[in-house]
């Protein structure tokens, strides 16, 4: 079956290298069976002590350390078994040439376990882990398995890109906003023209909604783009793009909390997790604006819009402070210092309170005239 | 029971002048007196043994109906063994109960022993504290030379009834047939029958027409003795029961023959296992170290030994002449001066000296242990189960008094709650005078905790409040399904079956040296799973059996052995030594069992990644399959090959769990 198909798809370069290096994952088993030995393949290590923090670089990148997995190992069986069912299930969308959601090859790859009541996945929180597995193991990027995340994020600006060959204003999308997908790359997406001067992100799509029904991208010239809480990859991959590619700064505006400063570290530096796409999405000089912890007194806001912070807040604002990339950084120890000593957090939304538009007509403008932001 | 001493009778009498001196302090507000010296002197009295047990009946055993029939059982055929045991005579024994009235009971024992002569039997019957046991340092069940007579004693109280004794010495001999009772003022037997001399039962017709007349209840044999008692009692089954007394008599003496009907017509035979007499156990001198000062003092003024010397070589166990006057020169003390003129001084001298010396430790050739090969056929002839160990301790010494712990060790199979017939319930529930059923399963049954109880109640879908004996026939039938049903085996609790010189012992477990061991014992360590300060869990029965010249019980009851330091020590060798094969043969069923989970789990994905293998880069399926098929054999060998304890893999049959261990495989077929 696999050979039929493979006649019917012209491959791309590209895909011809991911083929051959699934081949030579098979091989591995193919190899041990045969001088009877325990097959086995090593992982990167996605994990906080496999990554460092590269100085010169400015941002996270993946250690050397591997974890075994073996077949042949009570563990771990099941997990290997797994590991080559996701890779057959790529080799099967390339030759085939079709892409589909994480999700899709979840259910690609999900059936029960012959003379078993066993499913080969339980649920996709089993399957999405061996799937970077996978990428990390392969040295290949998603899309180049052919498989993208769920969408989200929006973008709306004065600028002007091809998605798949349409031609796609962003300045006049309605209140809608463009969906950015999940595979960005400069096959699917080609920058025409723009005349913004910098890209504000936003945590999440109310905050994004409220910037552009007041029109705020065009009164300050600017691409305005949320990413849903924790921006996936087809959002960071962008903002990565337009800064590089278009010379745009980055001006983050996410909660005041723990939450909102990782989402900033992730952007600016890289995820633990995705440390090895550091490189092709970090944004090491991405600013955060805002909201910071001295503005609950800077903006006089009322009592009322506080969020108690819980132990884990806690925890997790200590953990940030330690992060070598802000253990450094005076004014960010110090703004997280004062996040604990506030014991509150702050939404962007708080904003509101002082007046619908306070955010985007005072605070937002203001900071940005005064340069007043953390790098 | 051929009783030949008696006991001077100052011995026998109890003085009792303490009160008096307290009381005679006087400390009224008013000053006169209530009574003066002249006045209680005529009150002050001695009080004879019989009547000192007449009314502490319960230090014998007697507190209540249901443990007084079971006391009165257990000294008759104690007494019977130790009889035919001492004959040399395989022991043969019948055992007959028999309801007279609501709460009276007749208990018949028979033996095959050798009888006793006619002069003796109302003497061994009706008077307290005559055997030929207590001065005597030998291995028997009997001791002191009361029980038997304290049955009667006990029967006459309740009932007003004689003990009724016929014996036979040999096949052409007359029997004798008593009637008698304990005149407990005087701790003398009064012969009631055949106006005050028994009656002679010749060996022919005559005397069958005899018997007939007389009405005496008798199985024909050669020669025997039979004693039958009536008295106040209440028959119960379960834990605790003459039903479960005679069951594990039988388990400790695999030589007996017991024939049993019990009060409801029901006969239970029980041929011995093995036809050797367990050899006769030796008597033996004490040992210095044994013995107390006041004794010392009284073997000294005794004695017929003309010198000290030879008053401890003779009197003394492992005292040689080198010793003796060893014990003499420490003492400070001629080898040659006389024993009648030792004082107390002297005494002590000699006894601290005997404490000093270095005496070999006693002769142990007269403690007859059950033995390893003879526990395990008893265990497994009567608990069904998987695993059988067993380990006789080599003789050890307390007091100066020989002894030697055993213990027999059953894992597995069912609880006596799943053995129960539907009638048997039923009988038992019927009887029962527990108030709830919770109680009744709990209190009835070894090896049922609280826990389980309620499982089975749960199970059967009743209210645990219920009484026991309210239930209809169909909620019968459904507990009965429900005891069966139910998995006992997590929330069983071991249970222990105590032996002392071959007598099971059936109360105070709590204050008993071994059940004590047994629960400061780690048996985590030996796979089985306990809390702090309870029982282990899990289906295990152990029988601990202690053979000693002198058994220390707490009281005169005989129920429970007192907490020697030596004895529990090697208490918990013994039990080490079994839970130590307990611990190999469990860990080898869990690692077999692991083992075979093992490779279930590599198989089961071998299929998945062979097709998703093949699917990438078109290797041959059925090939990949095969070969990663023989890597997975490979890979988890031990499933078909066993390791011993270092990890050394060893050939299943060689696996070592030393001598006296049975192995049952739990799947055959019965």
């Amino acid at each position: 079956m696999a050979s039929k198909t493979k006649t019917q798809v012209t491959l791309a370069p590209r895909d011809t290298k991911t083929l051959k290096r699934l081949n030579e994952l098979a091989d591995v088993v193919v190899t041990a069976a045969d001088r009877c030995k325990d097959p086995h393949v090593d992982i990167p290590a996605r994990t906080l002590s496999n990554v460092r923090y590269n100085k010169a670089r400015r941002f996270i990148e993946m250690g050397r350390n591997t974890n075994r997995r073996q077949l042949f190992n009570l563990s771990q069986a099941k997990s290997f078994m797994q590991t080559m069912l996701v890779a057959s299930g790529v080799t099967q969308l390339i030759e085939q040439g079709k892409t589909t959601s994480i999700r899709g090859l979840f259910y690609l790859m999900k059936h029960t376990i012959h003379g078993t009541k066993e499913e080969t996945f339980d649920n996709q929180g089993e399957s999405d882990p061996v799937i970077e597995d996978v990428e990390v193991l392969l040295n290949s990027l998603r899309e180049e398995l052919h498989l993208y995340a769920k969408k989200a994020g929006e973008m709306v600006g004065d600028i002007t890109l091809v998605d798949s060959g349409d031609e796609i204003n962003c300045a006049r999308m309605g209140s809608g906003g463009y969906g950015i997908p999940s595979i960005v790359e400069p096959e699917v997406i080609q920058f025409k023209k723009t005349s913004a001067k910098f890209i504000l992100h936003v945590e999440k799509d109310t905050v994004w909604q409220r910037f552009n029904e007041d029109r705020f991208w065009r009164n300050n010239d600017c691409i305005l783009i949320h990413g849903g809480g924790q921006p996936p990859r087809g959002v960071r991959r962008m903002l990565y793009r337009l800064h590089n590619e278009l010379k745009l700064p980055v001006y983050c505006l996410l909660d005041n909390d723990p939450w909102g400063y990782y989402i900033y570290s992730v952007i600016k530096q890289g995820s633990i997790n995705l440390a090895y796409e550091s490189q092709r999405m970090a944004i090491p000089d991405a600013r955060f604006l805002g909201l910071r912890s001295i503005d609950y007194e800077r903006c006089a806001l009322s009592d009322s819009v506080q969020i108690a912070l819980n132990d884990i807040d806690r925890k997790r604002a200590k953990q940030i402070a330690n992060y070598p990339w802000f253990a450094n950084k005076k004014p960010w120890q110090k703004e997280i210092q004062k996040l604990l000593d506030n014991g509150f957090k702050l939404e962007v939304e708080a904003l509101i309170s002082k007046d619908i538009s306070y955010v985007t007509e005072e605070y937002t403008p203001q900071r940005l005239k005064d340069g007043n932001w953390l790098d | 029971m051929s009783d030949t001493t008696s006991l001077s009778e100052g011995d026998e009498l109890i003085q009792s002048h303490g009160e008096a001196a307290a009381e005679s302090n006087g400390e009224g507000r008013t000053n006169r007196r209530r009574a003066t010296a002249q006045s209680m002197a005529a009150s002050q009295k001695e009080i004879s043994v019989s009547e000192f047990f007449a009314k502490n009946r319960h230090l014998l055993g007697f507190d209540n109906p249901r443990k007084a029939l079971l006391t009165t059982v257990k000294e008759a055929v104690d007494n019977a063994l130790d009889a035919c045991e001492e004959a040399g005579i395989l022991p043969e024994i019948w055992v007959h109960i028999q309801r007279v009235g609501e709460d009276r009971f007749k208990v018949g024992v028979q033996d095959n022993g050798p009888g006793i002569l006619r002069q003796q039997i109302p003497l061994i019957f009706g008077k307290l504290l005559y055997g030929s046991k207590f001065h005597r340092m030998r291995m028997s069940r009997g001791q002191q030379g009361i029980g038997i007579s304290a049955a009667g004693m006990y029967g006459l109280l309740t009932t007003g009834k004689p003990v009724k004794i016929m014996s036979k010495v040999s096949k052409r001999s007359d029997a004798h047939y008593y009637e008698l009772q304990i005149d407990t003022k005087r701790n003398r037997p009064e012969i009631l029958n055949g106006k005050g001399e028994g009656v002679v039962i010749e060996p022919n017709d005559k005397g069958r027409r005899d018997i007939e007349k007389h009405g005496i209840e008798w199985i024909e044999i050669d020669h025997g003795t039979r004693v039958t008692i009536e008295l106040e009692a209440r028959y119960l089954r379960g834990r605790g029961s003459v039903d479960d007394y005679l069951e594990q008599t039988a388990m400790a003496n695999p030589h007996v023959t017991l024939h049993y009907i019990d009060p409801d017509a029901g006969l239970w035979d029980r041929p011995r296992v093995t036809d050797t007499l367990p050899p006769e156990p030796r008597e033996i001198k004490p040992h210095p170290y044994g013995v107390e000062l006041g004794r010392l003092v009284g073997m000294l003024r005794e004695t017929k030994a003309p010198t000290v010397g030879q008053f401890l070589i003779q009197s003394f166990s492992r005292v040689s002449p080198a010793v003796a006057r060893k014990i003499c020169e420490t003492a400070k003390i001629g080898v040659r001066s006389s024993p009648v003129k030792c004082g107390r001084q002297e005494a002590d001298a000699i006894y601290q000296a005997i404490q000093q010396a270095k005496i070999p430790a006693p002769a142990t050739d007269c403690l007859v242990p059950i033995g390893e090969d003879l526990i395990l056929k008893g265990l497994h002839q009567l608990l069904p189960g998987e695993f059988y160990a067993a380990a006789t301790r080599p003789p050890a010494v307390y007091r100066g008094n020989p002894f030697v712990i055993e213990v027999g060790l059953a894992f597995g199979g069912t609880s006596a709650a799943q053995r129960v017939s539907r009638e048997g319930l039923q009988e038992m529930l019927d009887a029962s005078d527990a108030r709830t059923l919770r109680q009744f399963l709990s209190s009835s049954f070894d090896g049922i905790g609280a826990d389980s109880a309620d499982k089975i109640i749960a199970e059967a879908d009743m209210r645990p409040r219920v009484s026991p004996g309210k239930l209809e026939p169909e909620e019968i039938t459904k507990l009965h399904e429900a005891m069966r049903n139910v998995n006992l085996n997590d929330g069983q609790s071991m249970s222990i079956l105590r032996y002392a010189n071959r007598v099971p012992l059936q109360f105070q477990a709590a204050a008993c040296a071994i059940t004590q061991t047994v629960l400061s014992t780690n048996w985590r360590s030996y796979g089985l799973s306990q809390s702090r300060g309870s029982l282990p869990s899990g289906p295990v029965t152990l029988m601990v059996h202690m053979a000693s010249v002198w058994v220390p019980f707490t009281s005169e009851s005989k129920e429970a052995v007192a907490s020697y330091p030596e004895i529990q020590k090697e208490l918990r060798l013994a039990l080490q030594s079994v839970g130590r094969k307990l611990a190999m043969f469990l860990r080898k069923r869990l690692r077999v069992k692991h083992e075979g989970q093992r490779r279930q789990i590599f198989l089961r994905y071998l299929g998945e990644v062979a097709k998703a293998v093949s699917r990438i880069n078109s290797a041959d399926e059925e090939k990949l399959y095969e070969q990663l098929l023989e890597v997975a054999k490979k890979r988890t060998l031990d499933a078909d090959v066993r390791l011993d304890d270092r990890g050394r893999p060893i050939d299943e049959k060689e696996i070592d769990f030393g001598k006296n261990v049975i192995i049952v495989d739990p799947d055959a077929e019965i």
